[in-house]
């Protein structure tokens, strides 16, 4: 008897949930409306499309027909001389881009370590100082020394002034990252697994890195892909603490060279003796700049989501 | 001959529930690098605020100096300087918070429409994979930095710029942004709406598909439109998210977003009047080497933009936490 009211209840419920599936179908904005919206969001996406669009089509340009016409939604005169330019020259870009894909890559490797193993520490109930470095780490989000003392700081009494560690170990730790690991550790990794593997005889560190890191990789992603974000779009630490051409990371190059090529063609006229024929080509330019921006373009549709869930966490707490 | 059990009872006592010693000990070597870290970038410069009140003076050191280093001997030998640095900071001071403050409230404003409007729009859409690409798209000049939007800005409004191309089409004569100061506001608006209206949608987004859906089915059936839903249902649930982000973000009022100030206008000095914010301020006093003490100058606008905003995120932090404690931050 019970089990055919059981079958009863199932298929009860099985209809309730279909007709609210309908209900929920008959609950949506209408045809029009949503031939509006999307409208919208066309027009939105091309917006952003756009300044992007620019530097692309601008890079593809021949430098003549991008002297003689400006930029344009399309090139009159196609060329990839640019890049052929870009890679062949390329001393700047190139010594740029080597820095930038070490100190990304050093950098996000020590972030995740770094904040893996802090967090996870936080994260237990049974650290005996886990308010305080909590509070330690927290705390550096509310209040900072300034960008003087961080400036002098960081040249002259850390020593970083001028080498490639400046370009990723400032940006290597983060109160922020450690409040979104602490909160991915604690609603992915059940309590009972570590437990479990303490009554088996584990202890704390073979526990995090046999049970819990596993678990926790989707974690690692986020944090690791903020850091390198963080390290590859770096423009202030370059700025503050690195003199000399040879440690340049690739944002700060194409910032310096931007800011040359107006100066100078502002100035042209009044120097006189410059030809702004012969100036480093604008299309060279744009092609640094789509160097630059290229492969976060390419990788982001895979790491979205990675980040959708770390600002979902931050906001809040960030 | 004993043998450890490892099925041994945790050791009883006041702290049976931590673990032993060997255990905190496991912990705290884990926290070590993070400790290190933060020691050496976030709490070595805090002393350095007092450069606010110091007559900075580049002193040499010598054998029996404390420090060797000559920024922490110079730090320590130069002259208190009163307020005079302050002062010096307060012929600038109206400009540097109207522009700070001015271009924060207005972009809190103008970016609370847009992300929960984008969130709210995009939650609504009948084709969700459609909704979907429109959001990764929206999302993504996040991950662009401000540098390459800089070069993007100088395609579009510079001489030869898309913009006066445009113009030139329809017989204007082309216009000279870099120069002008009554464009840069506008600019700076559409940068940051460009920015981060996908970004700041993720939150609002978040909070959406976490309503209950029985409530708009009720609302349905007791005939409410969907324009209806959005401002009965919908909108009131969000206020207190909505609420309380631009609480928090009062907190930050005096912090600018130094990357797209500072590079934006592509050096332009004719424009400083529009584009100088605290921090840009406190990095040109900073990079004045010819300015005597102008690591004094530049360290009060860096000490007031530190204290009056750890202040203000504590008294912000204080009114979230009244209304709505899971939202503060602490």
């Amino acid at each position: 008897m019970t089990t055919v009211d059981r079958k009863e209840a199932k298929r009860l419920m099985k209809a309730e949930k279909e007709a609210a599936k309908h209900s929920m179908a008959r609950n949506q904005i209408s045809r029009g409306t949503n031939l509006l919206f999307n409208i919208l969001l066309i027009i939105f996406c091309i917006l952003i499309i756009f300044p992007l669009w620019i530097i692309i089509i601008s890079s593809i340009t021949s430098e003549s027909a991008l002297t003689t016409y400006g930029y344009r939604l399309w090139p009159l005169e196609f060329s990839t001389n640019a890049y052929t330019y870009l890679f062949r020259d390329g001393s700047i870009i190139l010594t740029a881009y080597k820095n930038t894909l070490i100190a990304t890559f050093a950098g996000t490797v020590l972030s995740v370590i770094t904040v893996g193993l802090y967090s996870y520490a936080l994260s237990r109930p049974d650290f005996r100082f886990k308010k305080f470095f909590t509070f330690f780490s927290f705390f550096t989000m509310l209040f900072g020394g300034g960008m003087v003392s961080y400036y002098n700081m960081t040249r002259s009494v850390l020593g970083l002034k001028d080498t490639v560690w400046a370009l990723f170990l400032p940006m290597a730790f983060s109160a922020y990252w450690v409040i979104i690991m602490r909160t991915f550790y604690q609603s992915t990794v059940p309590e009972a697994i570590i437990e479990s593997a303490r009554i088996d005889g584990s202890g704390e560190w073979r526990t995090l890195i046999q049970i819990v890191a596993p678990l926790a990789i989707p974690g690692f992603a986020t944090v690791g892909l903020f850091s390198a974000i963080g390290i590859w779009n770096d423009f202030r630490n370059c700025l503050l603490i690195n003199d000399s051409a040879q440690y340049f990371n690739l944002q700060y190059t194409i910032y310096q060279t931007m800011n040359n090529l107006r100066f100078l063609k502002e100035n042209a006229s009044r120097m006189g003796g410059v030809n702004v024929a012969n100036l480093p080509a604008e299309t060279f330019r744009m092609a640094m700049a789509v160097v630059t921006v290229g492969p976060i373009i390419m990788a982001y549709p895979f790491f979205q989501k990675y980040f959708v869930k770390g600002l979902t966490v931050g906001a809040v707490k960030g | 001959m004993s043998v450890v059990n490892p099925r041994k009872p945790a050791p009883r006592g006041k702290h049976a529930s931590q673990g032993g010693w060997k255990r905190q000990a496991a912990y705290l070597t884990m926290v070590l690098p993070g400790v290190i870290f933060l020691l050496m970038f976030s709490y070595l410069p805090m002393p350095g605020i007092v450069l606010a009140f110091k007559n900075y003076q580049m002193t040499v050191p010598t054998e029996t100096s404390l420090f060797k280093n000559v920024f922490l001997n110079s730090l320590v030998m130069s002259p208190w300087n009163g307020l005079n640095n302050f002062t010096y900071l307060l012929k600038d001071a109206p400009m540097l918070i109207r522009n700070t403050v001015g271009y924060n409230l207005l972009f809190m404003v103008v970016g609370v429409v847009l992300q929960v409007g984008l969130a709210v729009i995009i939650n609504e859409m009948r084709n969700r994979k459609t909704a979907k690409v429109y959001h990764t798209i929206a999302f993504m000049p996040y991950f662009i930095s401000w540098i390459v939007v800089m070069y993007a800005l100088y395609a579009m409004i510079s001489f030869s710029g898309f913009f006066n191309q445009v113009g030139a089409t329809l017989g204007h004569d082309p216009i000279k942004y870099y120069s002008q100061k009554q464009y840069w506001p506008w600019i700076f608006l559409l940068a940051n709406i460009w920015k981060y209206t996908g970004q700041g949608s993720i939150i609002y987004l978040a909070t959406l598909t976490g309503f209950d859906e029985q409530l708009y089915e009720a609302g349905a059936i007791d005939g409410a439109s969907k324009w209806q839903q959005f401002r009965y249902i919908t909108l009131p649930q969000l206020m207190p998210t909505i609420v309380m982000l631009q609480i928090l973000a009062v907190g930050r009022i005096f912090n600018g977003d130094f990357d797209m100030f500072y590079s934006l206008p592509n050096g332009s000095g004719t424009l400083r009047q529009v584009t100088t914010t605290i921090d840009v301020y406190v990095y040109d006093m900073l990079k004045k080497g010819n300015l005597r003490n102008s690591f004094g100058y530049a360290g009060a606008g860096a000490f007031f933009q530190s204290v009056v905003g750890f202040v203000l995120i504590l008294i912000t932090n204080k009114i979230v936490k009244k209304h709505q404690p899971e939202m503060a931050l602490f």
